[in-house]
């Protein structure tokens, strides 16, 4: 603590930051709490339900349940494209003599396109007619059978729109777990390839351990990321067709700003935080459990 | 160099050594196969945005008609031209330059403030508040949305640009000042004590030993977070609805024409032409960017 420090100046320093910082995140997240008790249009009087709407997110609302199932194969596509993909990256840019910041460079590209541009240029690449990236690639390696439009397939769409938020943001990941992974220290790798340790076991008992603090950072951001994964699916398919893409950030926005379904709205989004806070228990539960053993 | 002795080296000559052959031989093999692998990757995550490019300069007859994967039969810089007259996207990139210029500094600005008042000055309940902030680093941004809206049309904030800047700077905040206070530790305590005795108070020591040593967090945090800003699909979607405030993720929506159909040509143009001032920026600065990233992250 700064000895010359006065209460006046804690206040001065404190308060601009923590008032716009309560404006933006904390009281709208006290007033969704609220609102979630209400059923509102916005218009017309604000009517107390009680649990009401929780009641019927829970047992009578079908399209939450479907939402919150796609919404969880979403994030699994995500995690596994983004994470497996950094840390495959990460590693094999580990053992690369030159060109590792090119590579860098290059793998973190999509980050820096909007995602409305990511957007169009998917519908693109997804399209068939006229014929796009993927269905073309398709047909030239023989599996001309698999060319469909997979963006109005109900059982691809889902998968189709998962991909690009996958694709976009897996350069961000593995700049992470790569800068983890050089500062593992080179004495434990060479003292583990000396007494004969195969690659493999080199990765699962030596580096692998050490970056494990990054890895669930990571891993927390990437599922955070995912959870409130909205513009993609939003601007490709609009949750459609029916409700194949649908996730509880797309529902919970059409419930909010298409039918003015305040109330409900913001039950649903209520439900959104606590996924995400059960998801990051969930993550330190699981990863730190793993490391005590 | 080692790809090509390894080969070379007969086996059998050498039983007494296995482990230092058995080392020259098999990275080299490994190292061949990582390489290969890592250019495909590369090659699918960069040959998108290259098709992105190749399109904006193909004719409409070419991209209808032919295959997606040839070069365009014929450059043409038309659809340039038709992107800027269907869209404003002067005023979508000035838009979006004042939003994101009006976020940073807020982030900056207030980032720096908050680490300075609980990692330097210290206060009782400091531990709490960093808790505080922390939360906001988990919880999702479409919480925000409908409290917001309703909030911004009480006080006639819909529709302006305070009412896209506020909350994408209230949200960077946490890991603006998580960034900041695991910078301000690396600060000696030295450096404080000895100007505290010669007299100087605690804005003077913010102002003249504080702000001038992070100026390399600053950039680290001012470009990370541009690249969220700059791309900002979801505030504005939902606060923002006159034209002359449009940012360029709405801008670019403009180009989905009446029952949906799109002249695909012009928007790639155009898209081409909106990612390229944060681009030039990511390309120019991505050692400092990339630094950034790297040790945001290593350092919780």
């Amino acid at each position: 603590m700064l000895p010359n420090r006065s209460r006046t100046s804690v206040l001065v320093f404190l308060l601009p930051p923590l008032l716009l910082y309560c404006a933006a995140v904390l009281f709208p997240i006290l007033q969704s709490l609220f609102l979630s008790f209400f059923s509102w249009n916005g218009i017309s009087e604000m009517e107390f339900v009680g649990l009401e709407n929780y009641v019927r997110m829970l047992t009578a609302d079908d399209i939450f349940w479907r939402s919150f199932f796609n919404a969880l194969l979403y994030l699994a596509i995500c995690l596994v494209l983004q994470l497996g993909g950094a840390l495959l990256v990460a590693s094999l840019l580990t053992s690369l003599r030159r060109g590792r910041e090119l590579i860098k460079t290059l793998y973190l590209l999509p980050a820096v396109i909007s995602t409305v541009a990511i957007a169009f240029l998917f519908v693109r690449i997804y399209s068939i007619d006229p014929v796009g990236l993927l269905n073309q690639l398709l047909h030239w390696v023989g599996l001309g059978s698999l060319e469909r439009a997979w963006l109005s397939d109900v059982n691809t769409v889902l998968a189709a729109v998962s991909a690009p938020e996958g694709w976009r943001f897996t350069g961000l990941y593995m700049l992470i777990i790569y800068a983890a992974l050089i500062a593992v220290p080179k004495e434990l790798e060479e003292a583990a390839v000396l007494d004969g340790a195969s690659k493999w076991t080199l990765f699962t008992k030596i580096r692998f351990p050490y970056i494990r603090p990054v890895w669930i950072t990571t891993t927390i951001m990437a599922t955070t990321y995912g959870l409130r994964g909205f513009d993609i699916p939003y601007l490709m398919t609009n949750g459609g067709p029916g409700q194949s893409s649908e996730l509880l950030t797309t529902y919970m926005y059409k419930t909010a700003f298409t039918s003015t379904d305040f109330g409900y709205a913001s039950t649903i989004s209520v439900f959104i935080v606590i996924e995400c806070l059960v998801a990051v228990g969930l993550i330190l539960f699981m990863l730190k459990r793993k490391a005590d053993s | 160099m080692i790809t090509q002795t390894a080969p070379s080296t007969p086996r059998a000559s050498a039983p007494s050594s296995p482990v230092p052959q058995r080392r020259r031989r098999k990275p080299s093999l490994y190292r061949t196969l990582s390489r290969v692998l890592i250019m495909l990757i590369v090659i699918v995550q960069v040959y998108p945005l290259a098709w992105l490019f190749l399109t904006s300069l193909r004719t409409e007859h070419d991209f209808a008609t032919g295959d997606p994967f040839a070069l365009p039969s014929s450059l043409t810089w038309e659809n340039y031209a038709r992107a800027f007259e269907t869209g404003d996207l002067g005023r979508n990139i000035l838009n979006s330059f004042i939003v994101t210029m009006g976020a940073n500094i807020l982030i900056v600005l207030f980032g720096m403030m908050a680490a300075y008042a609980i990692q330097v000055l210290g206060f009782r309940l400091s531990r709490f508040v960093r808790a505080l902030f922390l939360v906001g680093i988990i919880v999702p941004v479409q919480i925000a949305l409908v409290p917001l809206f309703i909030d911004y049309s009480a006080v006639n904030l819909l529709d302006t640009y305070q009412s896209m800047i506020i909350p994408l700077a209230g949200f960077a905040l946490p890991m603006s000042i998580y960034l900041f206070s695991s910078f301000f530790e690396y600060i000696p305590r030295e450096t404080y004590e000895a100007a505290s005795l010669d007299g100087a108070g605690p804005y003077r020591i913010f102002g003249l030993i504080t702000l001038p040593l992070s100026l390399n967090t600053v950039v680290t945090v001012v470009l990370v977070n541009s690249i969220f800003i700059w791309n900002d699909f979801i505030f504005a979607n939902t606060f923002v609805l006159s034209e002359d405030l449009k940012t360029i993720p709405l801008g670019l929506q403009n180009y989905i024409g009446a029952m949906g159909k799109v002249d695909w040509t012009a928007t790639f143009a155009a898209v081409c032409v909106t990612i390229t001032p944060l681009l030039l920026v990511f390309l120019v600065l991505n050692k400092a960017m990339i630094q950034g990233l790297e040790s945001g992250a290593n350092k919780g």
